[in-house]
């Protein structure tokens, strides 16, 4: 009993300074985004490398530059650049999927600019670059020609960010409907997807390589 | 055909002149009807494009937390809950009101600020990245300053509390909204301070405002958080822009009647004209027949005549109209979008916005109209012998 009194206080005190407790989605929906502009505009003389620890990362900066800072806003700037530590590694760069008013898609000759939400892309070895409206139409494309693919592109419906179809959740069998009618819905996360499936009434969720062509052209009907 | 006749021209001129009194009449006419048109035109086009780009710059969802069927604070705890949704990409708890100021008998518009928040107004939020102010000072707008001033308040305010206390609050500065004047009488300070004043705990505010990447999911984002909080007001954009929409269809069928009354009166005007001319008008072709003019010839002379006035009141309507409403600000006929808490004429720039399709089709409906009325008769006349429209 002796020792566990003498620990309790310890433990209480270790988990003070520990890393927080915060979904993911308020992370980054609200906290990321606050210690971003609070790093941008106040203390962007922090070099994250130096710290070990979340705990001693957040000492600095209660101590540090951001002193006078309020603690809220000295626990998002902690979180925000130990959770962006290694930012450089983890995140990926793709290319923009932004078109011009000539740009039609070549499986259905329809106007691209009109539908920017549902545009993606295919990119082959030798650089060429082919937009799509949806995802339909893409693999319709993909399926006539597989070979010296460099990587395919989308737009995750919920934030609209550029990700890879190879990393993608589709979602089939939905109500929600794109440019040409029935169409793969894409997502970054399992979770997003799964979300999804249940909001709108969708069948079932793929990866890029459970696809067939038999699929692809089953939409159509 | 292709070139103008300059002596017919001058001829047409000298017809005008001649008879002043009937042509002062018919261009005083011609230019009031154009010029009311043009201004009913003229004032739907500036609003509506002018809230099309107040719409723009509110945020996409606003939820707003009720008690007892009255507007209540909303808190942190609903914003987290409502960021869990997919679909969500951002949001904040605001904190934003009013303050009625008993002495001057004016209202202030408080608007809390946070400054590693992002605001949906981009105006506001340039304001508040470009001025530092710290946790204890606000800004206010240049006519707030004014007021205050008035009260002998230049360095400082304060505000009283709902239990009297007092809170002083230093004016760090002031801003002009130009020509935003809804923004009018608005006064920015930090939230936590601004919490203090409501009386709000720390962590309430007024409502929470969400953004949403995906505009198509809008919809049902908005059903899902009615029912997440089934005592909330949700608004999104799609519903402000519905409201208006409402709003202006109901103004534009004031609008369509008076319209129609001024077209009608028109009509009448070239019903009476198009029915027949004078016995003096009608001598004068006589003559001009008799003197060796073709057909063709007075048919000519009356287009001039008929084009001149039709195109100089057309100019001179459009001109009262401009002045009328982007320079004098529509004093009068404003005040039909007078709408209790909605629509506010006096928060309107009116600035110059003009749809030419709405001007093409005064054009259309005045000035080929008020040729033809003018043609087809004299034709009538010139087609007759010269003797016989002179006996």
């Amino acid at each position: 009993m002796q020792i566990f009194q003498l620990l309790l206080p310890l433990l209480f005190v270790c988990n003070l300074f520990a890393y927080p407790n915060y979904s993911d989605a308020i992370k980054v929906k609200k906290i990321y985004p606050m210690g971003e502009r609070i790093y941008q505009k106040r203390c962007h003389t922090i070099n994250v490398k130096q710290y070990k620890e979340y705990n001693t990362l957040l000492e600095a900066i209660q101590k540090g530059v951001c002193k006078e800072l309020s603690p809220r806003y000295q626990e998002a700037l902690a979180l925000y650049l130990w959770d962006h530590k290694d930012q450089k590694l983890t995140r990926k760069h793709y290319p923009s999927l932004s078109v011009n008013h000539t740009q039609k898609c070549p499986v259905c000759g329809m106007f691209l600019y009109k539908y920017p939400r549902w545009v993606s892309m295919i990119e082959y070895k030798n650089g060429k670059k082919f937009y799509f409206d949806g995802l339909k139409d893409m693999f319709k494309y993909y399926f006539e020609h597989p070979q010296n693919i460099k990587g395919m592109f989308t737009r995750d419906y919920y934030t609209q960010e550029t990700i890879a179809v190879r990393d993608a959740y589709l979602v089939l069998g939905s109500n929600v409907y794109g440019p040409m009618g029935n169409e793969f819905i894409a997502f970054s996360t399992q979770k997003s997807a799964q979300h999804f499936l249940f909001d709108h009434k969708a069948k079932k969720i793929v990866r890029l390589n459970d696809i067939t062509k038999k699929m692809v052209y089953k939409l159509d009907e | 055909m292709n070139k103008i006749n300059f002596y017919l021209l001058e001829y047409a001129y000298g017809y005008i002149v001649r008879h002043k009194n009937k042509n002062i009449f018919i261009v005083t006419v011609f230019t009031l009807l154009v010029a009311l048109l043009c201004t009913l035109f003229f004032i739907t086009t500036s609003v509506s494009f002018e809230l099309q780009k107040r719409i723009a710059n509110e945020p996409d969802i606003v939820v707003q937390n009720y008690q007892a069927g009255m507007p209540t604070a909303s808190t942190n705890a609903m914003l987290d809950k409502l960021l869990e949704i997919d679909g969500i990409s951002g949001g904040n708890l605001r904190v934003a009101g009013k303050y009625y100021f008993r002495k001057e008998n004016t209202y202030f518009n408080l608007v809390g600020i946070d400054p590693f928040e992002e605001l949906s107004n981009k105006f506001l939020q340039n304001i508040v990245d470009t001025t530092d102010i710290n946790s204890s000072c606000m800004l206010v707008s240049k006519d707030v300053l004014s007021i205050m001033k008035k009260a002998y308040y230049s360095n400082y305010f304060n505000f009283v509390k709902a239990d009297g206390t007092l809170v002083k609050v230093p004016i760090a500065g002031s801003f002009s909204t130009e020509d935003k004047h809804y923004l009018d009488k608005t006064i920015l300070m930090p939230k936590e301070l601004l919490r203090k004043i409501f009386a709000y705990k720390s962590n309430e505010g007024s409502d929470i405002a969400l953004r949403i990447a995906n505009k198509n999911e809008l919809d049902f984002l908005t059903t899902k958080i009615r029912l997440l909080f089934p005592n909330a007001k949700v608004i999104s954009k799609d519903d402000s822009v519905l409201l208006y929409k409402n709003l202006f269809n109901y103004d534009s069928g004031v609008f369509l009647a008076l319209f129609t009354i001024a077209l009608f009166t028109f009509f009448i005007i070239i019903y009476d004209k198009a029915n027949g001319l004078s016995s003096e008008e009608k001598r004068e072709i006589g003559i001009l027949k008799a003197i060796g003019w073709r057909v063709e010839d007075v048919l000519h002379a009356k287009f001039y005549e008929a084009a001149l006035i039709a195109f100089f009141s057309f100019i001179m309507g459009f001109i009262l109209a401009y002045i009328f409403v982007f320079i004098l600000k529509a004093p009068f006929l404003g005040n039909i979008f007078m709408h209790e808490n909605l629509l506010n004429i006096a928060t309107f720039s009116l600035n110059v916005h003009i749809e030419f399709s709405y001007v093409l089709l005064i054009f259309l409906l005045s000035v080929p109209l008020y040729i033809a009325a003018t043609l087809i008769p004299s034709w009538r006349v010139a087609t007759m012998d010269a003797d016989e429209v002179m006996r």
